[in-house]
């Protein structure tokens, strides 16, 4: 394969300022592209953000959904039914049918490796990702 | 075009040894001692895992059934520590218990003299009038006379006799709740059942109380330690063959009541929920034969240090031969013994904790 020649470019760049190059707007433009990159890597490449929801009830594994669709899942416990919301890469317990109501303080999970559990319906959540950042959660 | 072959194969090698390292993981869950339980299992073929784990669910379960603190019968079984409480109750009737029960009891009176008293299953009165023996926790109403007679009862684990199998107790208002203490001797149980039957590695967790066998792959089992107030780990460690952690916090059994928060670890002396810690987290290396096994004691040593507080944690810790613990205290300060402090990674990197000489 040619290689590029870049030595005119380089001979060129020693006696002018690179601004005499690139205007203000081309600046912008490079600046606004490599945040993207930035801002993609973190989003996509992260292996800590999770990519997936799985339900137990009881002792099955109830049902596993990527986190990127919103959606409404409602689990039937021995209580009643639980509600789970899932959207914008989180999920959350919304409502439950038990007394004390610590599965819905929770609030919205999102790195792998983290979980909810309503113990007296007996459903829980764990998110999944690429890498899991430990194999069991002591508590 | 030679050169492109032998980096074809050189992929294809990559794939095969990742297949060959890739060991097969089984992982199942469960609801027993009223908690969630997690047996994962490494290395064994999924249909003799899922056979494994399954036993080991059902012992757990007829010890769940055999200890339950507050039901008489519970599927048809009838409570034998229910049966053995309604005979203290009664007075100096010894009554005849199972061999394994007995080993138990004279291991808690053991445990709860090392303690200093502050590890009490005696205190079941005083659990249940805090509304802790029940399947879910609402905020009750504060007898405070009838915590203080409970109190000046002083049930004790010493007021209990127990030989040829049999036991009674001095003191009637002794009543037994196994709850700082099951879910650690079932862990133990389930390690010795599970390296009978020659597995090597699992990792078995019972309502965040883990134990691990082997490892993981060609890497130790990691844990992630709960944060006590979001729904996140707050450090992680690796958990080496043997080893087993428990933490007893203040937020997964607990009310709220007029702002304040009460726990279910009651301190005998008061009578009332301890109120300095979110959490206590000790780390058990593998112990002799012929003591409290890494079970037993990540679920029992957590209890003391949480009475007791900051303050008395080294001694505590250091009575029961244990040298690797957290503490998080009511205002979320975080303190970490010297050799906890090296096992720990941090989740968030920022963490401010102080570290004991």
């Amino acid at each position: 394969m040619r290689m590029f020649n870049l030595q005119p470019y380089l001979k060129r760049l020693e006696c002018k300022r690179i601004s005499a190059y690139f205007l203000p707007g081309d600046m912008m433009v490079l600046a606004i592209g490599v945040l993207g990159v930035l801002y993609l890597f973190e989003l996509l490449w992260s292996t800590e953000h999770a990519t997936k929801v799985q339900i137990r009830l009881a002792d099955k594994i109830y049902a596993t959904y990527s986190l990127k669709l919103q959606r409404e899942v409602h689990v039937p416990g021995k209580l009643g039914d639980t509600v789970i919301n899932i959207a914008n890469g989180k999920a959350r317990f919304a409502k439950s049918p038990c007394q004390g109501q610590y599965c819905v303080h929770q609030a919205w999970l999102s790195l792998a490796g983290q979980a909810a559990i309503c113990l007296p319906n007996q459903v829980s959540l764990e998110l999944l990702g690429e890498n899991k950042p430990y194999d069991s959660l002591n508590y | 075009m030679i050169k492109f072959f032998k980096s074809l194969a050189l992929v294809a090698l990559c794939f095969a040894l990742s297949a060959c390292f890739k060991e097969p993981l089984y992982h199942s869950q469960s609801y027993v001692f009223g908690t969630l339980v997690d047996i994962s299992i490494a290395g064994e073929r999924d249909e003799r895992a899922a056979m494994l784990a399954n036993h080991v669910f059902q012992d757990f379960q007829n010890l769940h059934n055999r200890l339950h603190a507050w039901k008489a019968t519970v599927a048809n079984q009838p409570s034998e520590l229910g049966e053995l409480n309604a005979a203290f109750s009664k007075g100096e009737t010894p009554l005849k218990i199972s061999p394994d029960l007995a080993q138990m009891l004279l291991e808690i009176r053991t445990i709860s003299e090392k303690s200093e008293g502050l590890f009490n299953p005696g205190i079941g009165q005083l659990i249940g009038v805090w509304g802790f023996q029940r399947d879910e926790f609402t905020a009750v109403t504060i007898d405070a006379q009838k915590i203080k007679a409970l109190v000046k009862a002083n049930p004790r684990m010493a007021d209990m006799v127990v030989n040829n199998q049999s036991a009674y107790s001095n003191n009637t208002a002794l009543k037994l709740d196994l709850g700082g203490y099951a879910k650690g001797y079932a862990l133990d149980v389930a390690v010795a059942y599970l390296r009978q039957q020659g597995v090597k590695n699992a990792l078995i967790n019972i309502g965040g109380n883990v134990i691990a066998l082997g490892q993981h792959g060609n890497k130790p089992w990691r844990v992630g330690i709960q944060h006590p107030r979001q729904p996140t780990a707050i450090a992680t460690l690796d958990l080496a063959d043997g080893w087993a952690i428990g933490t007893s916090g203040d937020y997964q059994r607990y009310f709220m009541l007029n702002g304040q928060r009460y726990c279910h670890i009651i301190d005998p002396r008061t009578g009332y929920p301890a109120q300095h810690m979110q959490s206590v987290t000790v780390l058990v290396p593998p112990q002799a034969a012929n003591q409290s096994q890494a079970g037993v004691l990540s679920d029992v040593v957590t209890k003391p240090i949480f009475i007791a507080g900051a303050t008395q944690s080294s001694r505590l810790a250091q009575a029961f031969g244990i040298q690797d613990f957290m503490l998080i205290d009511e205002r979320a300060h975080i303190t970490v013994s010297k050799q906890m402090a090296q096992k720990l990674h941090w989740v968030n990197a920022d963490v401010q904790f102080t570290t004991l000489p």
